[in-house]
């Protein structure tokens, strides 16, 4: 949590333009929408108040003269720990306000993660390696395959999962059609609607008409269908190539997606269909499913309004995932995206992003027990979400048993955020959780859907590299034995085998279920 | 002669790709479709008349179709419609309306429970008593009951009107009573008269939001 006073904001004068010539800059000035610099009526530029500063290092990314530094100012994890300034500033906070803390982005601080586990890499008593340079790699992921009518075909095993247009800016989601189009991958409308453009955008095309393929090779919209329903109509459920029923999310399982008034400008409010400037709170729950057997309708009638076409997906939060993928399963949908506490969020109360739902490694293995116990694994595709930064945990989590991942947080970071923490406050430097035309310019859909497919074919690139070291030419090969925990802790919590005791816990050896 | 599609023991599937098909301009009439769940779904036009008793999901996600059912209504009757109408001549149970966008609904008997919840601009007239919950989350559009309802009526109604007839349990928050303007009456009244329901408008009483911001300062 960005709090007051937690960046020390140093200019170095000897360098700065302004410093030399009064009124010649007033770049970080500009940049800045928290009023952290000031420029006076002489033209000179003063840090006015640093405690307002959240780390998100745009003057500093601006600064024509390399003049800014921005600095932690303390380790105060280390010295003050459990009463750091963070706690000590959301004491306050509940003190003088009377209310919790609500932030975006996601959780915060040490959870068991990938980095608990490493790659075992193939040498002689095990398959030999194939060779990345020169050898191919089967990377496709079919979702749908023997229950729609179109299956959709992702190129890589990532997607980009629900952001939605509210959370994100109108730009932030073009760019991720573009980047989705450009690599054959999925991107996903999030519950806020359907921007336009999106639909062809994600297929490749810039005119609705669809005449020219413009961004090959083309990818997939996967349109989510959640318990707020904003912007949701038949035609809305259609315009896409897949449906996302979801029930919950890693950053704030139990609780509806929150997109704070601030955000609610005139075009989010007409998509929503909310007034201006109100709080868009999306029950926890859907309001039209009672029971189980309510789901599984809810499941056939999205399929019956997709005419049969289009795959059905359904997300969900961490909880109980074992039981919770069971049901999703035989609720009869195509594929389950399982999100760990690490998933990112617009909003949501802060004790609930920190400390509410299960890590990511802690969902994947009973989620692939449970689908493997219906005879499903690999059929109904699992797809893991929550704090996958990289290849080597996609990797780890494909190998876990998941057939693909999705890179929220990361396609975030990869469009230019700078993981400030602040989403909620709208006022995102980058233009991307922004609705302000001022800052949403500084986002240019294009540029950034080019970052997005170079980060994506980079990440599959490292997929590529581990499944043939360890190997394999085909994701669908990997397995549990191409993992070891390093610790004892993960080794518990995935029941992979432990380095050097090579084998697992005793007792996941003896039966064990969740 | 209207068509009629008998859809006894047969799957959703096959009936509504049944029924797509025969949508071409008269109404098309459904008989055995209890059973059916989500029946006629999407529908962009054409009208169709349920013989008897309807599953749930009736008309979900319709965009314009006219649906009309004899008997009574499943749970969740019009579930996400955006334009068309669907009139049910019995009673409906939970959830008739919800999440609308825009259509009407009328339902001549009785509604359940969370009837109209987080209408964002339909239309919904209930002909007699509605259960607890109507009305909640409302964002937009006007919720009639003619009869009495339950408890928490207009639960944290955001935008939007709802007009009852009888008595209520117990208000929800953020509502308050208005008092009905002659605008208001007419636009019943139209309503009565549209749907040949008995009603003297005169007697209604309205309620509003609070606020359009009821959750944050």
């Amino acid at each position: 949590m960005p709090v007051i006073g937690t960046f020390c904001v140093s200019v170095d004068k000897d360098v700065c333009v302004n410093a030399q010539s009064p009124g010649k800059c007033a770049t970080c000035v500009e940049v800045c929408p928290y009023g952290v610099y000031e420029i006076d009526a002489q033209g000179q530029v003063h840090v006015n108040n640093y405690n307002t500063c959240v780390g998100c290092r745009i003057c500093a990314e601006f600064c024509p003269a390399n003049a800014i530094r921005i600095n932690p100012a303390e380790s105060e994890y280390l010295s003050r720990y459990p009463w750091t300034f963070g706690q000590i500033e959301e004491i306050h906070h509940k003190s003088l306000t009377g209310g919790y803390l609500l932030r975006g982005f996601g959780t915060a601080g040490p959870l068991p993660h990938f980095d608990g586990i490493v790659v075992v890499p193939s040498q002689l008593a095990s398959e030999s390696p194939r060779d990345k340079y020169r050898e191919e790699c089967q990377m496709e992921v079919v979702i749908g395959e023997d229950t729609a009518e179109e299956p959709i075909t992702l190129r890589y095993p990532i997607l980009f999962p629900a952001m939605s247009y509210g959370a994100l800016s109108r730009e932030a989601k073009l760019a991720l059609a573009i980047g989705a189009a450009k690599t054959g991958i999925a991107t996903n409308t999030g519950e806020g609607g359907v921007v336009p453009e999106e639909p062809y955008y994600a297929n490749g095309y810039a005119d609705p008409e669809r005449k020219e393929q413009k961004w090959a090779p083309g990818g997939y919209l996967v349109i989510q269908w959640s318990t707020g329903r904003w912007g949701v109509s038949a035609d809305y459920v259609n315009a896409g190539d897949a449906v996302e029923i979801k029930i919950g999310q890693g950053a704030k399982p139990g609780m509806g997606g929150h997109l704070l008034g601030a955000k609610v400008t005139e075009e989010i409010a007409a998509v929503r269909g909310i007034p201006v400037g109100s709080d868009a709170l999306s029950p926890c729950r859907y309001y039209d499913v009672l029971s189980f057997e309510d789901m599984k309708k809810m499941v056939a009638f999205l399929r019956d309004v997709t005419d049969y076409k289009k795959p059905i997906l359904m997300k969900l939060g961490p909880s109980r995932p074992y039981d919770d993928v069971r049901m999703a399963a035989e609720a009869g949908v195509d594929a389950i995206s399982i999100d760990g506490i690490c998933g990112g969020t617009g909003a949501s109360p802060d004790v609930v992003t920190q400390g509410v739902g299960i890590p990511t490694i802690a969902c994947i293995p009973p989620a692939v027990r449970a689908l493997k116990d219906l005879g499903l694994h690999r059929k109904v595709k699992l797809i893991a979400l929550g704090g996958i930064r990289n290849g080597l945990d996609a990797f780890k989590a494909l190998a876990m048993g998941a057939d693909a991942v999705g890179f929220g947080t990361a396609a975030e970071i990869a469009m230019g955020c700078r993981a400030c923490m602040a989403c909620h406050k709208g006022n995102c430097p980058y233009g991307i959780t922004s609705q302000k035309p001022e800052l949403r310019a500084r986002l240019d859909p294009e540029e950034v859907g080019q970052r997005l497919a170079n980060f994506v074919q980079a990440t599959a690139e490292e997929i590529k590299i581990l499944t043939m070291l360890s190997g394999h030419d085909d994701i669908r090969d990997l397995s549990e034995e191409d993992l070891r925990a390093v610790d004892i802790n993960t080794a518990a919590i995935t029941g992979l085998k432990m380095i050097g005791y090579e084998r697992r816990l005793p007792w996941w050896e003896n039966g064990h279920s969740s | 002669m209207s068509p009629v599609l008998d859809a006894k023991d047969q799957e959703l599937k096959t009936v509504s790709r049944k029924l797509r098909k025969m949508l071409n301009g008269q109404p098309v009439v459904v008989k055995n479709a209890a059973h059916l769940h989500g029946l006629a779904a999407g529908l962009k036009h054409g009208e169709v008349v349920i013989e008897g008793h309807s599953g749930d999901y009736l008309g979900v996600l319709n965009d314009g179709a006219t649906i009309t059912v004899k008997g009574d209504a499943g749970k969740y009757l019009a579930d996400n419609m955006t334009r068309g109408r669907v009139l049910v001549e019995g009673n409906a149970d939970y959830g008739a309306g919800q999440y609308c966008y825009g259509g009407t609904v009328v339902v001549k008997g009785n509604a359940g429970d969370f009837t109209a919840t987080m209408n964002k601009g339909a239309t919904i007239i209930i002909g007699g008593d509605v259960g607890s919950e109507a009305g909640t989350y409302m964002l937009a559009g006007d919720l009639v009951i003619v009869g009495d309802a339950g408890a928490n009526l207009g639960n944290y109604l955001i935008r939007g009107n709802i007009y009852v007839g009888g008595e209520w349990a117990s208000l929800g928050h953020n509502t308050r009573l208005e008092p009905l303007t002659e605008e208001d009456v007419h636009k019943l009244e139209g309503y009565f008269a549209e749907h040949g329901i008995q009603a003297d408008a005169h007697g209604f009483h309205k309620l509003a939001p609070l606020s359009a911001k009821p959750f944050y300062k």
